[in-house]
């Protein structure tokens, strides 16, 4: 090892990768744009539902009824339609998502003590949102039919309201939420960018930078020379681990400071936990550059083999205790999941060494290995 | 100079795949010895050569280098300390967004150059290739002859006994090529360095102290170029004879290796000396029909006719001969002879397709004042010229020069800044899909479809053209006859020879019969034989046809076959006449070339630009310089090489190449930049 060939090759990278538009972009810009991008677009929560409602009763009974829905803060009013047909209109062009109608009589039967039904029309296009909407509704509806049946005891029987309201539901939930208390779902999904974002860029850099010389033939300098290949490895990805680490600070930051989320951990673990993740990431650009000969080939690889695992594999959309038994195999078998958990855990539940080391220790075995394999591949004497 | 072996290669083999690169390859290479390595793309330099640096394994044989032999990375690893290796491609090892300073620091870092040591010589290196004034320049605005400096800068900056250099010239213009050779030349000489260096011109041989000949993974010959030339005795004819037409299939009858070049004929007579060869061409020319006598020397290939439909013994009319020169071959046409003593195949058929050639008084191709400006740069500058229908034009010039620029708004691909091009008689500005129809075009990466077989290809093209179904197949018929494509018809175009994949890729520019053909460098790459059927088969165009052909090419040994030529420099049109005109009006204006055979070659060629012959240049062993005043300079010669105790061993007068006409044009019009800026 001679570090002053490790710095000639460090030096002439970095100079190389802030001079390269490209590069430039890459290494400095799109880390934090993919952030925001994601952060803000990507919120699971389902609020401000447009919606429309069709009120053939027109009774102060039918308008009290479409209120709760339209004072609700998961709800947003478009108005009232005349009829089912423009109902439909709206829903096609995707101005509401839901539509409620309520039919004539409406308050004749309430009035009557007889059921009275009411349609409720939801866009399923998603099913995950629709769902989520079709138990908002039923929740409001709940609410409405006790309120009504409390207000139908209280008169009837003469009791209180309040008393009346307790009778109507005799069993309250109290639901409490731990860790995330408002449920924020950009509390969850931020921190998880992080191990996205985190498993995306350094392999793109690492394989594009490596292969970049392969292409262009300036690799044949470092063939050519008494550099060994460890000097290699450590001169050429010096700036690419460095870069990185950087970006996840100013991830982390972002994290903290755009989305406010609360970081309840140990700040020291976690950098160490990221810095071998960030090395660990890398060392998968590593692997693949030596695999492949041309920028593209490098490019289709590595989105293959990260955003997958990063996606599907590693908590981000799913849960893992939802995957099939196969999934979850694959789950442990990748580092993002391992890392997904230190840094939500990290974040929102305050975790820190004690609980997280055996996560930690996997990413650094994966580290150690993906360079090793790299090392190994590396020949300066190839076959072609 | 010692003679210790510097590099040994024996049996040396390398597979790629299935595909057989190099087979069986031995060679030894001197110390101090500048070693050439000629053939074309795929002979399987640069695989040896890479292998001789320790940065390609290989399959079988020995590669010795300073008698470490390189079976292993490691032992690779002892010996590159000592090598400096410049692959092939123009600055493409180089970093583009690095500048000249620190490219050079880069490599000089990595091979643990002391910083003192490293400022030092990298002062003196750019002072001899004169870069120093760019130092801070990013790599990637460099020419094309500044970055091959660049490269040859890094790779010497660690002071290697042995170079090894992939391509250096290719691509490159003659004059940075000529300048290339002389700084290489002076730093071996000083330092007594090693080169191996190879190339894909085979007129750049006489560079080198000496030379393998390479075709298709093996070594055809091997040695000094005097020598190789030597292996095939012969003697090179150049005259003109009228009709031409007439005199060109009866000759190749008898002489396999005639060309025409122009107006001119070139006829390599293998075996005879010059008086034996002029007895046999004036019987050739007065015989009424073929065969004629065959003498001394039989060829395998001789006795079949190779353009059977010219043959009319009954009506035959007297050719008249004249213009006679005889000299020594050229090791082109040695290196051609052995291929086909080899049994490569030489002759072209030309199928006759029944249709009157295209004739027209009106100029076939027009430039006027053709300019095209990107931002700042003029890729080209008021370019103006005229090609009659059925005569091959020649646009020349380095990478860079504004060929291609011109080409792509002649055929209406570009617009022009200003200025006009009209293409059988329509102006390409406006031009519609009617005009286009009328015109071929074949681009430098030979646009086939790899995947497609040869047929499908053809078929495809038709298929571009509309041609209908009959008209498609005759066509297909014709190209694969007039290609030699048959027994190929079904092989995927990726898969064949780099010859037959550009004749292939000519016929589809053919296959709807155009009267105006645009060649860009169809021939980069192909091998010699390849090279001259595929110009055989334009002259057949031209003459037959009536083709007018425009053709680009930086061979500047090709130009010749040109009737006309078009010297491009930075954009402008710097000379326009036919090759013979040129030449005579360099001739005119600096004289006769001499070459002077001198047993130290640097020293004298140092004092000769000193006293006053400022166009001494080094030619391998020997010094070119061009004298107006041939006696009286032949007088004072020796005394000049003798004041710098060099001894004089022999001048001879030597023809004017074509890159001699080119470097000369281009330097005086430097000259001429320099003293009006």
């Amino acid at each position: 090892m001679n570090l002053k060939r490790i710095v000639a090759l460090a030096w002439k990278e970095w100079r190389e990768i802030v001079r390269d538009r490209l590069f430039f972009a890459l290494a400095f810009i799109v880390p934090t744009m993919l952030m925001l991008i994601f952060g803000f677009g990507l919120t699971l929560d389902v609020e401000n539902l447009p919606f429309a409602v069709v009120d053939h009763d027109r009774t102060p009974a039918s308008r009290d009824y479409a209120y709760r829905f339209i004072s609700s803060r998961y709800f947003d009013f478009k108005g009232y339609a005349d009829d089912e047909r423009t109902i439909d209109r709206l829903l096609a062009d995707n101005q509401v998502r839901v539509a409620l109608v309520i039919p004539p009589r409406f308050d004749e039967r309430l009035s009557r003590g007889e059921p009275a039904p009411v349609q409720v029309i939801i866009d399923g296009t998603f099913p995950m949102r629709a769902q989520t909407t079709q138990g908002y509704v039923a929740a409001i509806n709940a609410a409405v039919s006790a309120e009504n049946m409390a207000q139908a005891l209280s008169t009837a029987r003469g009791v209180p309201l309040a008393e009346a309201r307790a009778r109507v539901q005799p069993v309250k939930l109290e639901v409490r939420y731990l860790y995330n208390q408002s449920i924020k779902s950009i509390w969850s999904m931020a921190p998880k960018l992080i191990m996205l974002i985190m498993m995306l860029s350094p392999p793109f850099l690492t394989a594009l930078g490596v292969v970049r010389e392969k292409e262009s033939g300036s690799i044949f300098n470092i063939y050519s020379s008494t550099v060994s290949p460890g000097e290699f490895l450590l001169g050429k990805l010096a700036p690419y681990v460095l870069i990185s680490a950087a970006n996840w600070f100013i991830l982390w930051m972002l994290c903290l400071s755009v989305y406010q989320v609360p970081f309840k951990g140990d700040p020291l673990f976690f950098t160490l936990a990221s810095l071998i993740y960030v090395v660990c990431t890398t060392g998968f650009g590593l692997v693949i550059s030596m695999l492949v000969q041309t920028q593209v080939a490098a490019m289709i690889i590595t989105s293959v083999v990260t955003i997958i695992p990063a996606v599907l594999y590693s908590g981000l959309l799913l849960p893992l205790s939802s995957l099939s038994p196969g999934a979850s195999l694959i789950a442990h078998s990748l580092p993002p999941m391992y890392y997904g958990r230190i840094v939500t855990d990290c974040f929102l539940k305050g975790a820190g060494a004690a609980e997280l080391w055996p996560d930690a220790l996997v990413l650094a075995g994966y580290a150690v290995g993906l360079f090793a394999i790299g090392y190994l591949l590396f020949s300066k004497r190839p076959k072609s | 100079m010692t003679t210790e072996t510097a590099i040994r290669v024996d049996g040396f083999t390398k597979r790629y795949g299935k595909r057989l690169a190099a087979d069986g390859l031995t060679l030894e290479v001197k110390r101090g010895e500048i070693y050439g390595l000629v053939g074309a793309d795929g002979a399987g330099k640069s695989s040896l050569m890479k292998a001789i640096a320790g940065v390609l394994s290989f399959d079988g044989g020995t590669v010795e280098v300073f008698g470490t032999r390189i079976d292993s990375a490691r032992a690779a690893e002892q010996v590159k300390q000592r090598i400096g290796f410049l692959p092939q491609g123009l600055g493409l090892n180089l970093y583009p967004d690095l500048s000249i300073d620190e490219n050079i620091d880069f490599f000089g870092r990595l091979r643990l150059v002391p910083a003192d040591v490293l400022a030092e010589r990298k002062r003196v290196l750019l002072g001899m290739t004169r870069l120093d004034a760019f130092r801070n320049r990013p790599m990637r605005q460099l020419s094309g002859g500044m970055k091959q400096k660049l490269g040859l800068v890094c790779t010497l900056i660690h002071e290697p006994d042995l170079v090894i250099l992939d391509e250096p010239t290719t691509g490159v213009d003659p004059v940075s090529r000529r300048d290339f050779w002389a700084i290489l030349g002076r730093l071996l000489e000083e330092k007594g360095v090693t080169a191996l260096v190879s190339t894909a011109y085979l007129d750049e041989a006489d560079r080198f102290h000496r030379v393998s000949l390479f075709h298709e993974g093996k070594v055809m010959g091997e040695g000094t170029p005097a020598e190789l030339v030597a292996v095939v005795p012969g003697t090179l004819a150049l005259f003109r004879a009228e009709p031409q037409a007439d005199a060109l299939p009866r000759l190749k009858a008898r002489f396999p290796q005639t060309e025409a070049m122009g107006t001119w004929l070139r006829v390599f007579a293998e075996g005879l000396d010059a008086t034996a060869a002029r007895a046999e061409i004036d019987a050739c020319l007065d015989q009424p029909a073929h065969p004629v006598g065959r003498t001394s020397v039989r060829h395998s290939l001789s006795d079949a006719p190779t353009c059977r439909t010219e043959v009319r013994p009954t009506e035959a009319p007297p050719i008249r001969l004249t213009d006679w020169f005889a000299r020594e071959p050229e090791l082109e046409d040695v290196f051609v002879a052995m291929l086909r003593q080899r049994g490569a195949k030489l002759e072209s058929v030309f199928p006759e397709d029944g249709l009157t050639p295209h004739t027209s008084s009106a100029p076939a191709i027009e430039a006027r004042e053709l300019t095209r400006v990107f931002g700042d740069f003029r890729a080209a500058d008021a370019v103006s010229f005229r090609v009659p229908q059925g005569e091959i034009f020649g646009l020349l010039g380095a990478n860079g020069a504004g060929k291609t620029t011109v080409i792509k708004m002649l055929t209406g691909i570009l617009k022009p800044s200003s200025g006009f091009g009209m293409v059988a008689g329509a102006d390409m500005r406006t031009a519609g899909w009617a005009i286009k129809e009328r015109i071929g075009y074949m681009s430098q990466a030979f646009s086939l479809y790899h995947d497609l077989s040869v047929v499908e290809n053809i078929r495809l093209y038709a298929g571009i053209y509309g041609l209908d179904d009959k008209a498609a197949r005759v066509r297909t018929d014709w190209v694969i006859g007039m290609a030699g494509l048959a027994g190929f018809e079904n092989d995927a175009a990726g898969r064949l020879p780099m010859g037959l994949r550009q004749r292939l890729a000519l016929g589809c520019a053919l296959v709807h019969q155009p009267q105006v053909l645009f060649l860009d460098e169809p021939t980069s790459g192909v091998d010699p034989i390849g090279r001259r059927v595929f110009w055989d088969i334009l002259f057949h165009l031209s003459r037959r046809e009536g083709v007018a052909i425009l053709v680009t090419t930086h061979y500047m040994g090709e130009a010749e076959h040109c009737d006309h030529l078009a010297l491009m420099f930075a954009g402008k049109v710097v000379a326009d006449a036919s090759p013979e005109q040129m030449k005579q009006a360099v001739t005119a204006e600096a004289g006769q070339l001499l070459e002077l055979r001198v047993d130290r070659p640097a020293p004298a060629q140092a004092a000769l630009v000193a006293a006053g012959f400022a166009s001494a240049v080094l030619h391998g062993r020997a010094v070119h310089l061009l004298s107006k005043t041939a006696d009286a300079d032949l007088a004072r010669l020796p005394g000049v090489l003798d004041a710098a105790g060099v001894q004089l061993q022999s001048v001879q007068p030597r023809p004017l190449s074509m890159e001699d006409v080119f470097v000369h044009q281009v330097s005086a019009l430097e000259a001429a930049q320099r003293g009006t800026p």
